[in-house]
């Protein structure tokens, strides 16, 4: 049993090192379901989800999305650039973690 | 063999309950669509976290997993046979490990190992390589049986460059999600197993 243990402790050591460096164990359950969306979708835009995109998926209203975006990019988690098809639009892209 | 059953049987149990949410959100809510060659394909995670972490001790429980899994979430869909591929998916981190290994990065606990499995950019490498042989591999084997199907229409196509893609990215999105749900939910846990080391 101790042998279990002491690979349960590796795990969440290396849990421990991923939450620290991603920093958003602060984040509240809307704001978590965001960032989730964001993730989920980079692995169909992989130049980055306009806003639109993601309120509509992760079913958060407009102000709480624009909020927790803000979080995200003032944390570094995110990135915002303009859309190159639309001026008016913003692009959310992903930061690797460093 | 100390140990063989707690450590299946934690795998199986893990394994299974990503089974069950990752087809929650891809076969019957349809948030995801195309779920053959999943985008965000979370059981990859069990296998990663239950072979790194408790070796080949968890094989036989992530096995049955993925037999179990689909078969349970949507036998009419897998209708194919999945035994070969489920055991390809399996064995695809064991065979990453020791790809590190034959190239001098020996896993191990310490700061001094070359590939640390506390450090959570090593076991993201792991799961890059095993990403990369799942992909490769069990769309070769899908080819080579000609069991792959295409969802919607259910006619036979060859495996391309595209599913293969496919499987790779929704392996390393689904551990990537895996691990910062995992990180968040552990969070008052974390702090402590931390302090105590």
């Amino acid at each position: 049993m101790k042998e279990f243990y002491q690979n349960i402790s590796d795990a969440l050591n290396m849990l421990y090192g991923l939450e620290k460096d991603l920093n958003i164990g602060h984040f509240t359950p809307n704001e978590l379901k965001v960032f989730y969306t964001i993730i989920v979708r980079s692995a169909y835009n992989k130049e980055g989800s306009n806003i639109t995109e993601i309120v509509e998926h992760s079913g958060m209203s407009r102000s709480t999305v624009y909020k927790t975006l803000k979080k995200l990019s003032t944390e570094g988690i995110i990135n915002l650039a303009q859309s190159e098809d639309d001026g008016r639009e913003s692009l959310v892209l992903l930061n690797s973690v460093s | 063999m100390k140990n063989l059953l707690l450590y299946s049987l934690t795998a199986f149990v893990f394994s299974s309950v990503l089974w069950i949410i990752w087809s929650f959100f891809t076969v019957q809510s349809e948030i995801l669509p195309n779920w053959i060659g999943s985008l965000v394909y979370l059981p990859h995670a069990a296998r990663v976290l239950m072979v790194v972490y408790f070796g080949w001790k968890a094989i036989p429980g992530l096995y049955l997993a993925e037999l179990w899994g689909p078969l349970f979430v949507a036998q009419e869909a897998y209708n194919i046979p999945i035994m070969l591929p489920s055991m390809i998916s399996v064995m695809s981190v064991p065979a990453a490990l020791y790809s590190l290994k034959l190239f001098g990065f020996p896993l191990g606990t310490t700061l001094k190992s070359p590939l640390n499995k506390r450090n959570y950019k090593h076991i993201g490498l792991i799961t890059m390589i095993s990403a990369f042989f799942n992909a490769l591999l069990v769309n070769y084997c899908l080819n080579q049986m000609h069991v792959n199907f295409e969802p919607k229409t259910g006619m036979l196509i060859e495996a391309d460059i595209n599913q293969v893609l496919r499987f790779f990215i929704g392996d390393m999105l689904g551990v990537f999600i895996v691990f910062i749900f995992l990180a968040i939910f552990l969070k008052p846990v974390l702090g402590n197993s931390q302090s105590k080391l």
